[in-house]
Order: C-alpha cells, then sequence, then structure tokens
C-alpha cells in the first residue's frame, strides 16, 4: 500500500541495518525495539484475531457470488467478474460515486470550518463555555436514530421549519428533503450540523499547545493575528491534519444519514445514494454480498490513494513537535 | 440432520490455483487462511451438535420473529400455552422491530445458527428457499403433522417455492385502499366503492380534489402491490416462471395511467407522493391528511387509525377484485438444519390450529389461516377498526382469485427499481415510455 | 500576559469577565446556539404531543400536552426502559476503558518507539479505517461465532473484546497524532534521568495525553451509546438489549407506529451523553502546561 512513507521516521527505520543511536543515553536500539512490540501487541493480536480475517475474508469474498445465505465453503469462485460489472454494466454504481463525491467535498470543508471556527470561540475559559461546547456537542449526540430522521425531514419539509424561516424573508421554499435536486444537500446540512467530533478534537488539540510559546511570542512582541498564524496553526497541524483524514474517510464513507433520511432507499430518485449505502442495499437487501465485498474493497483502494496524498503533502504543512515532520 | 462441516472444506473452499507468480501465492494464502480459520474452528463447534434431544428428553427451539410490543406478548403467551401443554419444550424467543430484521436474519445464517424457527415474509420467501436455508414442510403436510386442511387452498399454496413447501402462512391479509371518511362525508362525496374501475377512481379522485382542495387519491404508480393487482386483471402478472410476466408496453400504459391523474390534479405534488412511497403507516398520506387514499393493506386500517382523528374507511383496490388473492402477510419457516424439526414443525401447527393458541394470537399477522378458527376470533374482536377491515377482508375472499406464484429471487430490487422508475416519471424526469424502459431492464438484470 | 478577548487563541489564566468584545461574542454564540439547537427544541416539543398530532402538527409546540409518552415509553415492554440505559451503560463505560488502554499502548508504539516494519503496521492501522464496515459484519460474526463468542453466558462478549484489542483504528491514530505533538525533549530529559521506554511512557506521555484520553473516552462513550447494527446483530435477548437497539422496537414500519414513546425515550436517552460529555469537557478546559515536567 502507498501509505508506508507516513509516519515520518517509518522509511529510516524499516532497514535492516539499524543506525547508530545519535541522541539520548545510549538506549540500545534492540530493548527499544522490544518495548515497540510489546506495546503493540494488544493491537497486534486485535488485528489478527478481529480485524484482519474478516477483511481477508471479505476480499476472497468480492471474487464470489456470496449471497449470505449460502454457506461459504459451498461459494463459487467467479474471478473479476464482481469489478467488470462495477465498472462496465451498473449504472447505479457510477451515480452512487458521483452522489458521494459531491457530498465529500462539499460538506468535509464545510464540517471542518465551522468546527474549527467554533472551536476557536470556545477555547478560552470563561464563564459557562463548558456549557456551549456542550450545546454544541448535542447535535452530534443524536447519531443516526430514527427520531432525528422525523425530526430533519420536519425541519426541510415543504411546510416544514426552514420554509417558515423563509418566507419570514419573503423567500419562497421548496421540499427540500422530497425534491431530488435538494435532498442531498439537506444531507450535507445535517452533517455539517453534526460538527461536534472535530470540534471536540480542535479544542483537545488547542489545549496542548504550550502557553509558554504564546508567552514567548508576546515577548516577542508577535500580535495576535500572527500568533495565531505562528503559534496556534502550527502547534495545531497534526490535530488539522487528522481532522481532515479522518474527516475525508468519514465523508466518504457516510451512510447513516443517507439510511435514515432517506429510509435506506437512497431516494427520491436515488439523489442521496450514497457509496456505502449502495453497497449495504446491494449486499444485505439484495443479498449480493460478494458484489458488495468487491465495492467495498475498490473503496478501499481509492481512498488509500487519496489518504495516501493527504499523508505525502502533510510533510510541507504539518508540524510535529517530536521534529520528525522533515 | 446439520451436516457438521468437515474440516477440508476449508482449502476447498479456495479455487485459486493458477498462476505461481509469488505475490499471488502470498495473497492467495492470506485468503486461504482466512476462509479456513472459521471454517475449521466451525467445524468444530458444528461437530459437538446432536440430533435428538438431550438425554431427559429437554428440548430448546429458538425462535426469531419481527414486530412490536403487542404482537411480542401476544406471541409470548401462545408460546407459554404451548410449553404447559409439552412441558419438555421451551423457547429462546428474539424479537425486534423490522428495522435490520432481515439482516440480522441473513447475518445469522451466514453464521451457521439460524434460529429453528423464523418469521419471513415473501419479499425473502424464495431468497431463503432458493438457498435450501428453509425446511420443506411438504412431507409434514402430507403426513398430517402440519394440519392446512382448514387453510383456504390458495393460502397455504402462497407458501410453495419450486415445489417444496418452504413457509406456513402466519395470517392472512389482502390488498386495501383506505380512504378518508370523515373528509367526504363532511363535503357530501361519495365514498369509493370495490369494483369501481381505474378510471373511476381517478375521475372520483379528481371531483374529491375539486371540492375538498384536498388531491382525492395517492399516486399508486410506485406502489408494487397495486402494479400486481392491475397487472393481473390485464390477464398479466408480475412474475411467470422464472422471468417476468409483463411487457415494457404493460409499464409504459401503467405509469401513463397515473400521468393521467397527476396532470388531472387528482393526486398530490411529487414531493408529497414521495412522502407517501415510504411504507411506514405513519408516512401513509390518508393519517397525514395529504390524500384521500392510501394504497395498504387491509389489516393495517387499525393501526393507520391511532394516527388520525378522522374516520377511514377501507376497500378493494379498484378493478375486478378478483386479481386479489389470498395473501400470506407473513410466514413461520423452519431451519432446515435444525436439530428439533419434527418439534419445530410441532409448533407451527399448533400455532395455526389450536384453538386456544389461534385465539391468544388474534389477528396481529393478519385473519387467522385457519379458517374454523378465523370465525371464531372474528366473533370476538371489538376495536370497530379492526371489525370492519375483517368485514372486508371476508367479504373480498368470496371473489379472491388464484395465488400467484411467490416473488422470485430480485424480488427485492425489481420493487426499489420500480419505485425509482415511477418517481423519475412523477417528478417528470421521464416520460412514463422511458420510465418503463429503464424499469424494465433494470428488472431483467434483477432477476437474472 | 495581554490576551483580549478577540484572541480565541490564547489561553488566559484567569477567566476575564465583562468587556464589550465578550458580550457582543456571548451575543453571537447564543444567536448560533438558538439555531444549530432549534431541531432539538422540535424533538423536545414532540415528545409531549399525541401519537396524533406528531403525524399532523409539525409545529414546535403540542396543541394538548402529552407527558403520557414519558411513562408509556419508559414502561412499554415487559422490562423497565432502564434495564436498556443500564445495558448501553455498561457496555459504553467497558468500551471507554478498553478503548483508551488499549490504543493508549499502541499509539505510544507508532509514535515514539523505534521497531521493524513499523511503517507497514502504521500503514496497515490507517488501512483498517477504510473498508466500508458493511462488508465486515458478516465475516466478523462468522469468525467470532466459530471462535465461540457468540450467544454465550455474557453475550457483550463479541461487542467488547474487539474494544480491548485496540481494533479502533481512529482513537490509535487520534493519540498517535497528539503524542507527536508532544516535544522530544522531554522524552529526552527523562531519558538523562535514566528513564527507558517504559519510564517515560509513565512519566512523560502519559501525563501529557490526557487531551487525547479525554476526547478518546467521549466519542468511545458516545458512538458505542449510538451504535445500532454490531449490538443488533450480537444481542438476541430482549433483557440484553441495548437503547439504540430498543428505541427500535417502538416502530415496526409496517404494523405498530409509537411514536409519541418512542421520541420520549429518544430524548431521555439523550441524557446520559449529554451528562457524560458535560463532565469529561471539562478535562478540556485546563491547558497543559509542559514546562512543569521539564528537568
Amino acid at each position: 500500500m502507498a501509505l508506508t512513507t507516513a509516519p515520518g521516521p517509518t522509511r529510516r527505520d524499516t532497514g535492516s541495518v539499524r543506525p547508530p543511536a545519535k541522541r539520548g543515553a545510549g538506549r540500545n536500539r534492540h530493548g527499544e525495539g522490544l518495548a515497540g512490540y510489546l506495546f503493540l501487541s494488544p493491537w497486534l493480536l486485535g488485528l489478527m484475531a478481529v480485524t484482519a480475517i474478516p477483511m481477508l475474508l471479505s476480499l476472497y469474498l468480492s471474487f464470489t457470488n456470496y449471497d449470505i445465505l449460502t454457506p461459504l465453503s459451498e461459494v463459487e469462485w467467479v474471478g473479476l467478474a464482481n469489478y467488470e460489472r462495477m465498472f462496465t454494466s451498473d449504472p447505479s454504481y457510477w451515480h452512487a460515486v458521483q452522489v458521494t463525491l459531491k457530498f465529500a467535498l462539499i460538506a468535509v470543508p464545510l464540517k471542518l470550518a465551522a468546527a474549527l471556527g467554533v472551536a476557536l470561540l470556545l477555547n478560552r475559559a470563561w464563564r459557562g463555555v463548558g456549557l456551549f461546547r456542550s450545546l454544541f456537542y448535542l447535535p452530534s449526540l443524536l447519531g443516526g436514530s430514527v427520531a432525528l430522521a422525523i425530526v430533519w425531514v420536519s425541519m426541510f419539509n415543504r411546510d416544514g421549519a426552514f420554509n417558515s424561516l423563509l418566507s419570514l424573508f419573503g423567500i419562497e421554499g421548496k421540499p427540500w428533503v422530497n425534491d431530488p435536486d435538494w435532498a442531498l444537500q439537506t444531507l450535507m446540512v445535517l452533517a455539517i450540523w453534526q460538527f461536534g467530533a472535530p470540534m471536540v478534537i480542535f479544542l483537545a488539540g488547542l489545549k496542548q499547545v504550550p502557553t509558554e510559546l504564546y508567552e514567548a511570542a508576546s515577548v516577542d512582541g508577535a500580535s495576535k493575528v500572527s500568533q495565531f498564524w505562528n503559534v496556534t496553526l502550527p502547534m495545531l497541524s497534526p490535530v488539522i491534519f487528522f481532522n481532515l483524514v479522518l474527516e475525508t474517510i468519514n465523508g466518504f464513507q457516510g451512510f447513516t444519514a443517507a439510511f435514515v433520511l432517506s429510509n435506506g432507499t437512497g431516494g427520491p430518485v436515488d439523489s442521496t445514494l450514497m457509496y456505502t449505502l449502495n453497497l449495504y442495499i446491494s449486499g444485505f437487501t439484495n443479498l449480493e454480498m460478494g458484489y458488495a465485498s468487491a465495492m467495498a474493497w475498490v473503496f478501499l483502494l481509492a481512498i488509500a490513494v487519496i489518504t495516501a496524498i493527504f499523508f505525502s503533502t502533510g510533510r510541507f504543512w504539518v508540524h510535529y513537535s517530536d521534529g520528525e515532520d522533515r | 440432520m446439520h451436516p457438521a462441516t468437515p474440516p477440508t472444506h476449508g482449502t476447498m473452499a479456495v479455487p485459486v490455483h493458477r498462476t505461481p507468480v509469488p505475490r499471488r501465492r502470498l495473497l492467495r494464502r492470506l485468503l486461504a487462511a482466512a476462509v479456513a480459520v472459521p471454517l475449521l474452528l466451525g467445524g468444530a463447534v458444528a461437530c459437538g451438535g446432536d440430533d435428538e434431544a438431550g438425554s431427559d428428553g429437554k428440548v430448546e427451539l429458538s425462535i426469531f420473529w419481527w414486530g412490536g410490543e403487542a404482537r411480542a406478548q401476544l406471541t409470548e403467551q401462545a408460546l407459554a400455552l404451548y410449553t404447559e401443554k409439552n412441558p419438555n419444550v421451551t423457547f429462546k424467543k428474539t424479537w425486534q422491530a423490522n428495522q435490520g430484521y432481515f439482516d440480522k436474519l441473513a447475518t445469522l445464517t451466514a453464521g451457521g445458527n439460524p434460529p429453528d424457527i423464523f418469521q419471513i415474509d415473501d419479499n425473502f420467501l424464495t431468497e431463503y428457499a432458493a438457498r435450501n436455508t428453509t425446511l420443506d414442510l411438504t412431507e409434514y403436510k402430507d403426513n398430517g403433522k402440519l394440519d392446512v386442511s382448514k387453510f383456504p387452498e390458495s393460502l397455504w399454496q402462497y407458501g410453495v417455492v419450486d415445489g417444496k413447501l418452504a413457509g406456513l402462512a402466519a395470517g392472512e391479509n389482502t390488498q386495501g385502499l383506505v380512504y378518508n371518511k370523515t373528509l367526504l362525508t363532511k363535503n357530501g362525496l361519495p365514498e369509493p366503492t370495490t369494483g369501481m374501475s381505474w378510471e373511476e377512481h381517478i375521475a372520483w379522485a379528481e371531483q374529491v380534489a375539486k371540492k375538498t382542495k384536498v388531491p382525492g387519491t395517492m399516486d399508486a404508480s410506485a406502489v408494487d402491490k397495486a402494479f400486481w393487482v392491475w397487472l393481473r386483471q390485464q390477464g398479466k402478472d408480475l412474475y411467470k416462471g422464472n422471468d417476468l410476466g409483463f411487457t415494457v408496453e404493460d409499464v409504459t400504459k401503467w405509469f401513463e395511467l397515473w400521468k393521467g391523474a397527476r396532470d388531472r390534479g387528482a393526486t398530490p405534488t411529487p414531493d408529497v407522493i414521495h412522502e407517501g412511497n415510504a411504507t411506514d403507516i405513519t408516512k401513509q398520506l390518508v393519517v397525514t391528511g395529504k390524500a384521500g387514499t392510501s394504497w395498504v393493506w387491509v389489516n393495517q386500517m387499525p393501526e393507520l387509525k391511532k394516527n388520525t382523528k378522522d374516520e377511514l374507511g377501507v376497500v378493494a383496490y379498484p378493478g375486478d377484485p378478483g386479481a386479489q388473492w389470498a395473501r400470506a402477510a407473513m410466514y413461520w419457516s423452519v431451519f432446515r438444519g435444525s436439530k428439533h424439526k419434527d418439534a419445530a414443525v410441532d409448533v407451527l401447527n399448533f400455532l395455526s390450529n389450536d384453538p386456544e393458541a389461534v385465539k391468544l394470537l388474534g389477528t396481529d399477522r393478519g385473519l387467522p389461516s385457519n379458517l374454523e378458527l378465523r370465525d371464531q376470533v372474528s366473533q370476538s374482536v371489538t376495536d370497530p377498526a379492526m371489525k370492519q377491515s375483517i368485514e372486508v377482508e371476508t367479504k373480498l375472499a368470496e371473489t379472491f382469485g388464484a395465488a400467484p406464484q411467490v416473488p422470485i429471487k430480485g424480488h427485492s430490487k425489481v420493487r426499489a427499481e420500480l419505485t425509482k422508475a415511477a418517481e423519475e416519471a412523477q417528478y417528470g424526469r421521464l416520460t412514463p415510455a422511458q420510465a418503463a424502459e429503464q424499469f424494465y431492464a433494470a428488472c431483467k438484470s434483477a432477476i437474472a | 500576559m495581554t490576551a483580549t478577548a478577540t484572541t480565541a487563541a490564547t489561553r488566559p489564566r484567569a477567566p476575564r469577565r465583562a468587556g464589550r468584545g465578550q458580550a457582543v461574542r456571548l451575543v453571537i454564540l447564543i444567536a448560533i446556539v438558538a439555531v444549530v439547537l432549534y431541531p432539538l427544541f422540535w424533538m423536545i416539543g414532540t415528545s409531549v404531543k399525541s401519537q396524533e398530532e406528531i403525524v399532523n402538527n409539525i409545529g414546535l409546540l403540542p396543541e394538548t400536552f402529552t407527558p403520557g409518552n414519558y411513562v408509556d415509553g419508559w414502561s412499554n415492554f415487559d422490562l423497565s426502559f432502564g434495564r436498556f440505559f443500564l445495558n448501553s451503560a455498561m457496555v459504553s463505560l467497558l468500551t471507554v476503558v478498553g478503548n483508551a488502554v488499549s490504543c493508549l499502548l499502541a499509539a505510544y508504539a507508532f509514535a515514539r518507539l523505534r521497531f521493524r516494519l513499523r511503517g507497514v503496521w502504521f500503514a496497515v492501522m490507517i488501512g483498517t479505517l477504510l473498508l466500508p464496515g458493511h462488508v465486515l459484519i458478516v465475516p466478523q460474526y462468522i469468525l467470532f461465532r466459530s471462535l465461540g463468542l457468540v450467544g454465550g453466558e455474557w453475550p457483550y462478549l463479541p461487542l467488547l473484546i474487539p474494544q480491548f484489542l485496540a481494533t479502533e483504528a481512529f482513537f490509535v491514530f487520534l493519540m498517535v497524532q497528539f503524542m507527536r505533538g508532544i516535544p522530544r525533549e522531554l522524552d529526552e530529559a527523562a531519558k538523562i534521568d535514566g528513564a527507558n521506554a517504559f519510564g517515560i511512557f509513565r512519566h512523560v506521555i502519559l501525563p501529557l495525553s490526557r487531551p487525547a484520553l479525554v476526547t478518546t473516552a467521549i466519542f468511545s462513550f458516545i458512538w458505542t451509546w449510538n451504535d445500532f447494527f454490531r449490538q443488533l446483530v450480537f444481542l438476541s435477548d430482549l433483557e440484553d438489549y441495548t437503547v439504540p437497539v430498543a428505541l427500535t422496537l417502538f416502530i415496526d414500519s409496517t404494523s405498530q407506529s409509537a411514536v409519541g414513546p418512542m421520541f420520549a425515550m429518544s430524548v431521555l436517552s439523550l441524557l446520559p451523553v449529554f451528562l457524560f460529555f458535560l463532565a469529561f469537557q471539562r478535562m478540556l478546559v485546563e491547558g497543559i502546561n509542559t514546562s512543569g515536567l521539564k528537568g
């Protein structure tokens, strides 16, 4: 996979010849390697026992006609047929790809901007700030419940609250959620509305910026604006990077909102048929899990490329205090 | 008898012996290992199984159904009654709402441990029967251990897939057009009647719309059960053998019929129709007041009533009511690999034919399948909405035609595609003919 | 320090009161909050509407106040709804513990220690984030069942074991990013004092990872509290059901529609997570003063 370039120091360390220790009080490398694997052991065990086998199994199934109901020992190998079908004869697949791209390209940046903006507003300690943070997080607590679906449809219906708001300004609304030209946009609004998770991560990141850096900057006479650009942003960059990578992955994987808002159909007329929703319908409703698995692996490869691009550009703008960013 | 998976199957499952490229070999080995591990372990687990009841003769049957709290209570009472009469048999009961039910059932089946008895509907019966997940009940029917002699003939036959009795009808229902009675009487309008033609229905709806400002009927072009009835009235059917029972022209005619209705203002706007296309009770336009009728099942009437202040009425779908049939509202099926098949079948028999059990279950899963007991149950019903739906269905039963074949593999996709194509036409993005083309092509690939 | 209200990035030692900037910001915040929270007010309003009104009255407030939904919802099932709250709380809290411990260990290895194949493992870890979960449910179920984990005495095992084995790569990656923000000089200083990898973990990384740990705790708790599909698949007894699974029991879309009680319980189920968040976000308030740890 293309991701082996990350994080910083790995390229130096994967070689079998170890460079002599340059820093520290002569801790030997062998000992650190052992410690590394010790600390890593729960994750490795989890990878082997919980994650890897199902992943490989799904890769195998992507070359079969697996339909969930047939026992594994009886599934038929179909070679690349599932992949061929996806690329040559399934228009709804490409439709779902377009819907997902549109969703991710618009919703992800706006959600991150909202999260960072509110996090900056709520970063200072003042009385009641905790309450505000919690209130802003509230929408994210709803997850993807049935209640949320009902709420959202009622807000963005023809006679919903949003249109009442618009009518105050003399604008005539639309049946947003039930209009194939606008349903995806209401989904985006929902995703942006639930900006709590990246907001919390930004807040936590802001807390990690050592205060003495600001003090030093003030002593040097730096203005607030320049402190923001020269202290806050660089120090926050690992967290910005994390949010960017994860929200992008989340955006492309967006399922729950599309599922609850459209009753699991991706409607009206497939306007909210996100990639993973299409995959779910193929796998569970149409019982074509082999095909769904193929979709999932194509998805993995595509997102891996995007993530790899993030990681390679990250070297130019993400600042790590462990001194290994270049 | 559930055949324990021999461990050797693990390696057979990966027929990837072609290219000698080393990297591919590594991947192949990884894949082989990934498939082999659960199979090997699973084989060991399955070996511990025992075909017979334990040495003390005790049997625990797992049973799984979807539904609400009311159904859960009734079913649990009936099962408790069974245990009372057969102390050796106890139940491990699982119930949930229909959201996620079939996802879970499929996953359990994949894991090799579906419940001994499970509830299923005609969307999925063929899928499960075709994969040999369900036990063929024919033998039990023939030797009388499963008594269907009091069932309407067409009702139990609606559980036959490829010559095998894959599911036992747990109750009967049929298509019902529910209308807003209050709205009509308030405006001095006539109520729809069984036997009205589709044209008459649409004309009536237009009249309602003009007088009340509420669109008279819901656009049914996306409603598969209405399309199905209409097809049968044209001498066609949804499926014929393993193929579709209709042509593109039929679909075009159906879509055009409803385009006409929309143009005449007999139906709501497309966005409202889209809301009504969801099958949820709370979204039916007749209860949200956005249309005068909804296309549902007769037995859903009482639950619809809870969501509106208005009086509701129910009649058959337009056209010849003989096109409707005694549909199994849902089935009970037995897992083919169950260790206690005989006991499971006996429970099915009990739930359909024991007077006390049937009385307990009432009409929750549709009208009782056993006609003798149906009469008794009907007489004891007090809820007026329920009473009315029973009356209508009993009356329709007199004219019921033969049951169609159970929907074939791919039916879920066909339903979804109908909604999609119909909505393309409703939103005016495609002409009826174009939408019909799209639907027909999608169906062909769905059932291929 | 000369922080003013307009510099959000700085963190003053003591909260400043009054000030016009502060007041303006407060007004802006309240306005945003009102818009953002309107759907939630609507949800609360709906939870006290009658069944018929929920379907037909789209307004914020009920015509007839129906608090009975809360009573009905709480006692709708053979078991009180409190049982589902307890189940969810247990699963969520254990998930918090599992994720916090196991992901912290793994993240320390990735962020600070040098060992063979580290880059490969890191890439694999990120890779596990990328595969859509829906194709993993069935294989995972088959695997867990063949391992004998499904349907045991304690049905939560298949839900919790993965959480104790750092399988949530999200949290591992999150903690890696935070740890890489901790200056390397602190490690070096500790090494000079004779600390080995474990000592550094214990005395430098662990205390400085609090923001990451708190974040992990918050998300672990809330996401588990809301997780539906996995809990649905692995739990089969009413008495083992968790809140998200129980909430779906109110509405069987074709046969039952207890929307009022469902709304009431949905509102109630927000309370524990809201309180959990309120309690834990406090720990995000205080920043970290790394200088105290040096030397």
